[in-house]
């Protein structure tokens, strides 16, 4: 194991510290607690939104905490769920009186433990919580029928859904209008992704999972769970054809159709590398008639030092370009008015 | 069941748990990321802790304490599905100074069973408990009720597991004990051995 730590136990906490150092007019904890992390740009009457998840992704999920995004979150070591009871702080924190909205990413202990805190919020606080599950991978699991539970997992779509939720929740809308949005985005964000070597979690020491110099593991997720296929390493050009076809033909598009792409970088793959797949993505999109409205290319959600990528489609309405035109002004991502 | 008792039980599990750490981190280590036993000796360590110097005589109250500190400590999956069911048992017994065992175990089931929304037969901990809980109903001892648990924790080889890393497995993860249902087994035979004691 490379890597610039101190200790392996050491590693969140000190991260957190440096975070905090870093942008002490922007962001602060609660109750002393590192792990429960809120902006300083309160904005009155506004719907809370919350997230949180495991550490190890910078800058999901903390990143997004900030002007038109995100008002809080609570952050757990290092691909582990925070507790309910960090995420009840949280949420007691951002409320201010117009209920919270938790969105987070499939995963059972995050989910497990978003319940709990939402219960918690309910039963002793008085907090009105509703929550959106954000599940986007299409490599994850077979799209769910009417009335199942989504099996995707979220990776890195779950930054359209942030943006269009926290653009609606500074206009001023309600609760239920917030959920929506969310949800509207939910249901048209896409992702799949590529891995080309492995991530290694500092308490555990080696790599999660073996994968040869000359392989590929199309669709493997953020923590390094199965993909669809494991094999040899392809051209950008091929590589990106595998990823986008399951995009495409998951919701129906059209000739005419708005989308905004995310290339995203999984942490060890250079920015150089991304713009060769957004090249053959454009290439794509153009002889399909597909409209590229506006594009992201960096690193939004990683894996640690993982090399690979995954691309997200996210396709457009004017509501939805209203909110994604929307200025936003965390510490680590900025964008003024499209 | 009193808040003594609980108190007594909660210590019982957090020793047991304990002793068994090795045995479940290579349970789950088959398909899990092994970290089951440090969860669940950790996890009651901390509810056994909470409680261990409380004057609460409310049993249920008792039982919402020693379960948020299980999920505070130690918010994995299978912590907090356990947190979730002590939880439970304390939000149903709230306001009881004594309650029936085959009560408390039900709303622990319940509880788990809600936050996880597995069905019985999917190969989980659910497997383990719900035998256990129908045995102490129908008026087994706490003895005889232990050894239903462990029979059932067997008897989740077999089974199609539909949750978690195991599904990924698919048919293969028929060949595999299961290690939520393991839990549920030491559980009973924790119980047993406490009640045994007394």
């Amino acid at each position: 194991m490379k890597k610039i730590i101190n200790t392996p136990e050491r590693f969140i906490p000190e991260m957190l510290e440096g975070i905090y150092a870093a942008h002490p007019d922007d962001l602060m904890c609660v109750n002393g607690d590192l792990h429960c992390l809120v902006t300083k740009h309160k904005q009155a009457g506004k719907v809370g939104i919350a997230t949180g998840g495991g550490s190890g992704h910078l800058p999901l999920f903390l990143g997004y905490v900030g002007k038109g995004m995100l008002d809080g979150c609570s952050i757990g070591d290092v691909f582990q769920s925070p507790s309910a009871e960090q995420m009840l702080a949280v949420t007691k924190e951002i409320d201010q009186g117009a209920g919270v909205l938790y969105i987070y990413g499939n995963y059972n202990g995050d989910i497990f433990n978003f319940d709990m805190a939402a219960e918690m919020a309910d039963m002793e606080e008085d907090i009105r919580v509703e929550s959106v599950v954000a599940g986007e991978d299409v490599a994850s699991a077979a799209p769910s029928a009417e009335g199942e539970p989504n099996k995707r997992r979220g990776v890195a779509g779950i930054f359209f859904v942030y943006k269009c939720a926290g653009a609606a929740a500074a206009e001023g809308r309600d609760l239920d209008q917030v959920k929506a949005a969310a949800e509207k985005a939910c249901a048209n964000v896409r992702t799949m992704g590529v891995a080309l070597s492995s991530c290694t979690v500092p308490r555990v020491g080696h790599p999660s999972f073996e994968i040869g110099e000359d392989e590929m593991e199309i669709g493997m997720g953020i923590h390094g769970e199965p993909g669809i296929r494991r094999g040899k390493l392809k051209t950008a050009d091929e590589m990106t054809d595998e990823m986008l076809e399951p995009i495409l033909s998951d919701i129906p598009y059209k000739a005419g159709d708005e989308v905004a792409v995310l290339i995203n970088g999984l942490g060890a793959t250079p920015l150089e590398e991304q713009y060769v797949m957004f090249r053959r993505v454009k290439q794509i999109l153009d002889g399909k008639g597909i409209s590229i409205w506006h594009t992201y290319v960096g690193e939004f959600a990683t894996s640690m030092e993982m090399a690979g990528a995954s691309i997200s489609l996210l396709r457009l309405d004017d509501e939805l370009k209203g909110w994604l035109a929307a200025p936003v002004d965390t510490p680590f991502f900025k964008q003024f008015q499209l | 069941m009193n808040a003594a008792e609980l108190k007594g039980l909660l210590a019982a599990w957090a020793a047991l748990m304990n002793e068994k750490k090795e045995w479940l981190i290579e349970l789950d280590s088959v398909v899990g990321d092994s970290d089951l036993g440090l969860t669940m000796s950790d996890g009651f360590a901390a509810a056994a802790e909470a409680v261990s110097a409380s004057d609460v005589t409310d049993v249920g109250k008792l039982a919402y304490q020693a379960g948020k500190a299980m999920a505070t400590a130690v918010p994995s999956t299978m912590g907090t599905l356990m947190a979730s069911g002590l939880m439970n048992a304390g939000k149903q017994l709230k306001g009881q100074e004594e309650a029936a065992d085959a009560d408390f175990f039900e709303a622990w089931y319940d509880g788990v069973q809600n936050r996880g929304k597995a069905q019985p037969g999917e190969k989980t901990f659910l497997d383990g408990m719900l035998p256990a809980v129908q045995a102490l109903k129908a008026g087994k001892t706490p003895e005889e009720t232990a050894e239903i648990a462990w029979s059932a924790f067997e008897g989740t080889k077999g089974m199609l597991a539909k949750h978690g890393r195991m599904a990924i497995r698919g048919e293969a993860s028929r060949e595999l004990l299961d290690p939520g249902a393991a839990v549920a087994a030491l559980l009973m035979k924790g119980y047993a051995e406490y009640r045994g004691k007394q």
